[in-house]
């Protein structure tokens, strides 16, 4: 056993057993039964995770290191490294803060007519049987080894239910801040009622460089004809090792827009896994995944139609700089019978560096008759001709390249709604590019 | 202005142009015309200086400054401005931002300050106007889903906001019709000025008639076989491009 899976099965000992004690129970005895996943699991062939595994971990509490009773006012003093707002404070959204995990629910929250924001842990004590259906594991896939952890190990998470349309977004500030040695595992459960619609946005950034080891999960539910435009953009500092999970379950006719932006940290590993459980649901993901100095990020996306008549859409934009190394590997599902569904998969990459690397595996695996499924891949340097173009106009040449890796980005970038997230987030691209100073004048 | 002494250049290994002599002065503008493959576009591509043709022999003075020696981006804003054949489209980068960029970054290497947003947008408005285009190439990508006229006017307008003393049109005039050649032709028109001069590349003798050139030149083979006025145009026209490769070999 290794030492991190030892410390991990300490901290499982010490803990007190609450109301969710026979779900974290299964989830741990399989969780230290598979191990570690390894290079030789298939969603994991690209991302060695044996330098982690060889670490001692303790838990990462709820504490800043600022504070010893975390407060949203203690927590708008504190300064995470890449402190990026991605919604102006003129829009009035809810800012929910999340330490290490704990959700930090002040009385003065706001209240947002149309969602419900709740404490996992509490609801569980109130009412387990409405939350019991988000801690069902779904299967021993090795993408899935470390949710269990997180279900075994997490202290409290974010429980949202939306039940109306709800125009102004929310953000969830995640704060990781600690040290290398601690583990945090953060959870979050957005339930949108059939007909309700709303925009989460989940912003990962840390105190500091040096974090707690990040294991993260989200469950969406969206019932009937429910829209959720969600985001998840991973800011911490370098050092961070972060590794996030996110489900997605779709009943009829709704429709999931999901951003999913690699920015930050050093280690970024998430997946995506999407149900489209019944006719008419509709996924779009967009992947913007940004490789810049040493960084890796792992990006996998597992989308299965398990109803006819479903569609779904995948725009990954990959950048790799430096000596950065950026993987995506995405895989539809077609099940038996699920006839009429529609996927597209679409991903480029950018390398920006000869000792950059970025790998993209689109994979389909279809079981029914009658569908449409296509899928592209591509990835090459910048194009000769069009930054010929631009020199001979007059531009330099770090302008040039700038412009074009930007606008190699845009498919992605003008798909956002959020119109203060999308220039939040090409602020802090930007700034990982060449020549950010002339960019910014542009945009 | 310019002065082109026994150039040879290479592209992919292969000699294409084989020793072109031309001279050009300013308040100038010259027809360079020839068959296909005779190393029009090459020339045009060298003198703007793309990489990947290679240099093999001759020299080049642009302003008395040794062209060859400057990086593409130096020569435009040195005053040198190529007009594409192909001019190839660039999606997500903004038609205009990409125009202000290279009007600042001219102006920039003239020690002047950046342009004025709102000077610039009338200036490009009127620019635009000018060469009868609609205001959504405002709005859109570099030559993104542009016809083949409309990219052909918008290297024009670049040509006319930039105000290049040497102006190089790649073929500008294929692909027209008559009335696109006429805004084009008139747009090309309203930069000659005593200080400027313009080289046209083209295969045809057709913009001729409406930009009326100082002299012309043939090229065939890689080099300048013929040279003279206006008329050798009408010439070729008549009696083709054999005629002219037929007097070489006699």
């Amino acid at each position: 056993m290794s030492a991190a899976l030892r410390s991990f099965e300490t901290q499982w000992r010490t803990r007190a057993p609450d109301a969710l004690q026979a779900i974290r129970e299964a989830a741990m005895e399989r969780f230290l039964k598979l191990g570690l996943p390894s290079l030789r699991d298939e969603t994991w062939r690209y991302t060695d995770l044996r330098a982690l595994g060889a670490q001692s971990y303790r838990e990462a509490g709820c504490e800043t290191s600022s504070t010893a009773t975390p407060s949203a006012a203690a927590l708008s003093a504190a300064t995470p490294s890449a402190s990026l707002s991605l919604v102006n404070a003129g829009q009035h959204a809810a800012t929910l803060t999340m330490i290490n995990g704990c959700p930090v629910l002040d009385a003065d929250l706001p209240e947002i007519n149309g969602i419900e924001i709740n404490s996992i842990r509490e609801l569980f004590n109130q009412d387990p049987a409405r939350l019991r259906g988000f801690f069902e594991p779904a299967s021993d896939a090795d993408q899935r080894r470390w949710v269990l952890l997180n279900t075994a190990l997490f202290i409290d998470g974010l429980y949202l239910k939306i039940t109306r349309p709800v125009s102004t977004p929310i953000v969830i500030r995640h704060v990781s801040t600690g040290d290398g040695a601690q583990a945090a595992h953060p959870r979050v459960i957005i339930d949108a009622s059939p007909g309700a619609s709303a925009t989460v946005i989940e912003h990962h950034l840390s105190e500091g460089d040096i974090t707690p080891l990040n294991n993260s999960n989200t469950h969406i539910a969206l019932g009937k004809g429910a829209q959720l435009e969600h985001y998840r953009v991973f800011a911490s500092g370098a050092g961070a090792t972060h590794l996030d999970a996110l489900d997605i379950d779709q009943a009829q006719d709704s429709l999931c827009r999901q951003f999913t932006i690699a920015l930050g940290g050093g280690l970024v590993r998430s997946s995506l896994e999407a149900r489209l459980s019944q006719p008419g649901a509709s996924l779009e993901s967009y992947s913007l995944l940004v490789g810049h100095q040493d960084r890796h990020v792992d990006c996998v996306n597992i989308v299965t139609h398990a109803a006819p008549n479903t569609q779904s859409r995948q725009t990954a934009r990959a950048i790799a700089g430096d000596v950065s190394r950026v993987i995506f590997n995405s895989k539809v599902i077609v099940n038996a019978g699920a006839n009429g569904a529609d996927s597209k998969q679409s991903c480029r990459g950018l390398l920006l560096s000869p000792n950059a690397e970025i790998d993209t595996r689109p994979q389909l695996e279809i079981h029914a008759d009658e569908v449409k499924c296509a899928h592209g891949a591509t990835t090459g340097r910048l194009d000769p001709d069009m930054l010929f173009y631009m020199l001979s106009r007059g531009l330099d040449r770090e302008t040039a390249q700038s412009l074009l890796v930007y606008a190699f980005l845009a498919d992605v970038l003008t798909g956002m709604s959020v119109t203060s997230a999308r220039s939040a987030i090409e602020n802090a691209l930007i700034s990982q590019l060449p020549d950010s100073q002339t960019l910014r004048k542009f945009r | 202005m310019l002065k082109i002494s026994d150039l040879t250049a290479r592209v992919a290994g292969k000699e294409i142009l084989t020793g072109v002599n031309l001279t050009v002065n300013a308040g100038e503008v010259h027809a360079i015309m020839g068959p296909n493959g005779s190393g029009k576009s090459t020339l045009a591509q060298v003198l703007a200086g793309r990489e990947d043709y290679e240099v093999t022999r001759g020299s080049v003075t642009f302003e008395g400054q040794d062209l060859l020696a400057m990086r593409a981006e130096e020569r435009a804003r040195a005053g040198l401005f190529l007009g594409f054949q192909y001019p190839v489209e660039i999606p997500g980068v903004n038609n205009v931002y990409l125009l202000k960029a290279a009007l600042n970054a001219k102006r920039k290497a003239a020690g002047e300050p950046e342009v004025d947003a709102y000077e610039f947008l009338a200036l490009i408005r009127q620019k635009m106007k000018f060469m009868q285009m609609s205001e959504s190439f405002l709005t859109r990508g570099v030559n993104e889903g542009f016809s083949g006229g409309e990219k052909k006017r918008n290297e024009v307008l670049q040509m006319l906001v930039l105000e290049p003393k040497l102006a190089i049109l790649d073929e500008t005039d294929s692909g027209l019709d008559i009335d696109a050649l006429k805004v084009v032709a008139t747009g090309v028109n309203s930069l000659r000025d005593p200080a400027r001069a313009v080289v046209l590349v083209t295969h045809y003798q057709r913009l001729l008639d409406y930009v009326i050139p100082d002299q012309v030149h043939v090229l065939s083979g890689g080099r300048i076989v013929k040279s003279g006025d206006k008329s050798l145009a009408h010439e070729l026209e008549r009696r083709g491009y054999d005629w002219v490769m037929g007097a070489q070999v006699a």
